[in-house]
Parts: C-alpha cells; structure tokens; sequence
C-alpha cells in the first residue's frame, strides 16, 4: 500500500535520536551546493555521448594522423617533422574538434532551462554558484581532454616521427597557447548558454561569433594578437623557438577575456528568469 | 493578522509579471501569509499560478512590485531563503540515471548539507515515502505515483518551514492521493504551505485559506470558510423517518409551495432545490412545519453541493462579467 509513514507524529517513526531529540542547529557548507553542481555536471558531461564522440573521433584523427606520416616515412620516404605534425594535430583541436566541444559546452544551462534546472534553482543555490559550477565542470572536462590528447599526439610524434627537433618547454607552450583559446571557446559557450533559452540557437551563435571573430581578427595587423597566426607558428613553438612575450601577452588576453566574458555571463544568468 | 511584516510568510506588494512585453502573467498582487497557513491557489488554466509560485521562489524576477519571504526580499540569488522553502513542480523532472538515494543527495547537498546531516535524513525519508524498495532503481523508470512521492521526500529533505507544492495530486490514483492530502493535513500543523490545485475538493479538504487568480489577477484572497459563505446555500437533503404515505403527503404540501424549484423524494430522502430569491431560513422553517404536521420525523439534513467549486465558479464568473469596470475600481 501507498503511503507516507511521516503521517505519524516523529516519535512513532524509530528514528535515530538526534533526529527525533530537539533538532540542532544544522551547520550549512556554502560552498557544497557549488560542489554539487560542478560534480553532477562533470559526470553527466563525462557519460554523454557528445563527449565520447569527440573523445574517439579526436583520438582516431591524431592514430590516423600519426601512422599515415608513419608509413609515408617508412614506404616512400616522405619526411615530416614532429613539430609540424605535432602542430597539424593541435591546429585541427582548434578548427576541428572546436565545433564537437562547443557543442558540448553551449547547451551547459539553456539545455536544463525548463526541467532539470527548475528542481536544482529551487533549492539552496544562488545562480552565481550554479553558473560557476557549471562553468569550472566543463572547463575542467574539456582541459582535461585536451592535455591528454596533446599529449598523446606530441609523444606519439616523437616516438613515430623520430625528430630531434620537438623540445619539452616548446611542446608545454604550444599546449598552453592552445589551452588558452580553448578556455575562452568554453567560457563564451556556457555564458551563450546562460542567456539563451535553445541549445541549437546558443550552438548556432557561439560557432558563428567564434569562426567570425577569428577570421576578422586574421585580417588585422600583424602587432594584433590572432588566434590564426598563434596556431600557424605551433611548429616553430613546438621546436622552441617563440617569442615568450608575445605569447604570454596572448594567452593573458585570451584568459582576461575569458574572465570578462563569464563575468558578463554570470551577471546576465543571474537576472534572468528560468 | 499579523501587523509586523517580518512576522509573515510570505509577503508581496503589487506584484506583476510581464514576459517579454508580451504576455501579462501576474498583475499587481498583494499577499500576505502568516504562519501556519495552509492556502490553496486557485485558477484556471493559464491564470498565473505557477508564475506566482515561481515568483515566491525567485526562479522569476518581477517586472514590478515585490516578494519578501519570511521578512526579506526574494531573488534569483537568495539562496539562504530558499533553504526554508520545500518545492514540488507541477511535473517534477529528474537528472537520468539517477537513483533516489543519489538524487536526495544531491538535492540536499544543494541546500549545503554537511553528510552528517544529509545522509541519516535521506534514508528516513526514502523509508517514509515508501520508497526503500526502488531505492537503487533508475528513477526514469518510476511511476507517477512514485515520482510524487520521490518530489514529496525531495521538498522535505531540508526540513523547510515553507512548502510550496505545484499541483501536488497530479496524475496520482485514488489511493496515492488520499494519502498525500493526509500527508498535506499532518504537515499543516507545524508549516505553512501552498497549494496550487485544479481539484477545488482537495483544497475544500486540506485548505484554511483561498487564492483566486483569473487571468493573472488576484479576485480572491482570504480564509476559505469566507468564500464558500459568498455562495448561498439552497440545496439540501433530509433523511426522514415516518409513514410512508405521510412522507407522500407533505412532499405534495411541499410541491404546492412556490419556495422550491427542485422537491425529489427517493425512498425517505427529499431532495429540495430552493429558488434564488427566496430567503433560506423561511422556506427551511415552512419545510420543517410541513413535516412536522404530517408527523414526519427528521433524522438528518445537510446541505448538498460543490460549494468551493461553485463559489470559485461564481468570483471568476462574476469578475469576467464586470467587463471594464475592473479598471474603474482599479483607478479608485
């Protein structure tokens, strides 16, 4: 039979004491409902099957990649050197698997608007904690990823590729250069996501805004830092020869960027209605 | 009533929402709720129920007016107030994968929690609900009698003294049902809750006080006693006892009368319909003489009909009637 024991006054119910004794006072941890969000979210991120897609599909072009230069090399002798391999792989996790982790990351909070959102909004979190909670899973998902997949791609190079030419600090900058647009690529999906009531809408603006921007950028000055020209000098970062300052100066952009661009997020998300 | 506005529950001042300058959801409502009040919101579809309740909750900012809950303004960023509220929505959705024992923690961790508190609490209440069986099932597969009662334990995980249910009865069979209005009548000893319903006997049941909304504004707002007295009564049934043919007799006596438009009798119980000008406590005392000179003897009489049903019918009727004259005592 259907029915709710707490019909019956506490004391009938055989609860523990400190439940049924005069209650005490309950010591309320600020930052556990934050926590929550962000582990949920990452889970659920980690189990989608988005993520597994781009997880495979990155995996299978950087294999691919990797032993089509192999056997180049071993049949007919046609050499390309690991740092340009090793840029073409990183070069393609912007252009390529930029599109599969926006779609993982501008439907962060539009996508939850209207059902699971109500359930979470409705308890004791404030939106600023949900939107960074949000924010820092997929962040954090998506770097993660990213680190081991470079990783396994400059390694790979090394060993398949046998160049002397790729160095260790070089290959650290050139993941770092490309982490750092990787961070404002998320950040302004979740801020998308915060203010757009669609998934496909928020997609549609983030990829627009991204490719767009980018192309405008490219047809500045030189003196402007762009996101092409970092990409097209991996290979020569990778070996080691960068301008530090330069680089530096960009990825600071990219990352004070990134913090503006959540901030206006955060501040939109938090007077909007769910 | 309570004079002091931190005393109150719930408070709002000429509260309106509109959507994007398009849609007038709630228009100016002032509200007050002490504690210990158990009100029923009553409305068609559409009239702004769920947009009020949303605005106590702050899931909605007001285009104008305000919400103070327990004394202190409510905002998408209150947190600490809504750690007092316990929420059910209309259709509760629920993260996939999840088990009730997952979600109930993660519902509580919302609330900040700490495992020493969180853990022995869940369990209870998975316990109370009936929910210990299906404790580690996917909650996708559930019914709908067992997702009500997984949203029932989810709004009671913070021991809220707030609790704001959305159509609580939805969906539910008779027998769930009953149950969740007695849970209903338990809880109202010691919180104060709101109940948005369509099904006007459960609020006649478990209600001390009315909300009316028709078309986002406010028609109606007090004990529910009060506005089942704005319906007339004039319908009643008596359980008789005596000779038959006496009970023939002062049913013709009755029919005669021009007090009655309805005088049924099935077996020895007699329906009585009166017409709508007639004073009730006269045609009862002729009714009762009539009997009483036929030697017919009263067991019960009681007074028939949906009267909150009937009295909400009646203020939404009467309020769609006024046509502009609702601006004009607006502007007085």
């Amino acid at each position: 039979m259907t029915r709710f024991i707490f019909l019956l006054p506490p004391s009938s119910l055989d609860m523990d004491a400190t439940i049924t004794a005069a209650p005490p006072r309950v010591r309320i941890n600020r930052l556990l409902p934050y926590w929550a969000v962000f582990q949920n979210d990452f889970k659920a991120t980690f189990n989608s099957w988005l993520y597994r897609g781009w997880v495979v599909l990155s995996v299978a072009v950087v294999l691919g990649s990797l032993l089509y230069r192999f056997g180049a090399k071993q049949v007919s002798g046609m050499i390309q050197g690991a740092p340009e391999t090793a840029g073409e792989l990183l070069h393609w996790v912007i252009y390529g698997g930029v599109t599969l982790v926006i779609a993982l990351t501008a439907g962060a909070i539009c996508a939850e608007r209207g059902s699971v959102a109500d359930s979470v909004l409705s308890r004791g979190i404030s939106r600023y904690q949900y939107f960074l909670g949000k924010w820092h899973s997929r962040l954090t998902l998506v770097l993660l990823t990213y680190f081991v997949q470079s990783i396994l791609a400059i390694v790979g190079a090394y060993y398949m590729l046998h160049s002397e030419a790729l160095t260790i600090h070089g290959s650290l900058v050139a993941m770092m250069v490309v982490a750092s647009m990787l961070v404002f690529v998320i950040t302004f999906a979740v801020s998308v996501s915060a203010v757009s009531s669609n998934t496909l809408v928020s997609i549609a603006v983030v990829w627009m805004t991204l490719y767009g921007g980018g192309f405008l950028l490219t047809q500045l000055p030189g003196s402007v830092p762009s996101p092409e020209r970092a990409l097209q000098n991996l290979p020569n970062v990778l070996k080691g020869l960068y301008d530090w300052n330069a680089l530096s100066r960009t990825m600071l952009l990219s990352l004070g960027v990134s913090a503006g661009t959540a901030l206006i997020g955060m501040f939109c998300f938090s007077r909007k209605d769910v | 009533m309570a004079e002091i506005s931190s005393d109150l529950v719930v408070e709002s001042f000429k509260l309106t929402k509109i959507y994007q300058n398009r849609q007038i959801a709630i228009n100016d409502i002032n509200l007050k709720l002490e504690p210990g009040t158990v009100l029923g919101l009553l409305g068609q579809n559409g009239a702004g129920k769920t947009t009020l309740l949303r605005l106590i909750l702050g899931l909605h900012r007001p285009t104008a007016g305000w919400v103070k809950v327990f004394g202190k303004y409510m905002g998408p960023n209150a947190a600490a107030l809504r750690c007092r509220i316990g929420y059910i929505p209309t259709n509760p959705q629920f993260p996939k994968g999840m088990t009730p024992i997952v979600y109930l923690d993660y519902m509580a961790r919302l609330f900040g929690l700490p495992a020493e508190v969180r853990k022995p609490r869940l369990a209870t209440l998975i316990r109370a609900v009936d929910l210990l069986s299906a404790s580690g099932d996917h909650i996708e597969n559930f019914s709908n009698g067992m997702i009500a009662r997984l949203a029932v334990a989810t709004s009671l995980i913070n021991e809220p003294d707030l609790l704001i249910w959305d159509e609580p009865t939805l969906g539910l069979d008779p027998e769930a049902r009953r149950s969740m209005l007695e849970l209903i009548k338990t809880l109202a000893h010691d919180k104060t809750l709101i109940i948005a319903s369509h099904n006007l006997s459960d609020i006649d049941e478990v209600c001390n006080h009315a909300a009316v909304l028709s078309h986002g504004h406010l028609i109606y707002f007090g004990s529910l006693q009060d506005l089942k007295g704005r319906m007339k009564r004039n319908h009643y049934e008596f359980d008789l006892e005596g000779d038959q043919k006496a009970i023939t007799k002062a049913m013709t006596a009755l029919k005669n009368m021009t007090d009655f438009k309805l005088v049924n009798l099935r077996q020895r119980r007699l329906e009585l319909r009166m017409s709508e000008d007639v004073n009730n406590t006269n045609a009862l005392a002729n009714v009762f003489m009539t009997l009483a000179d036929n030697k017919v003897t009263v067991i019960s009489i009681r007074s028939v009909g949906m009267q909150t049903e009937a009295a909400f019918l009646d203020l939404v009727e009467e309020e769609e009637s006024r046509g502009f004259a609702r601006a004009y005592k607006a502007a007085a």
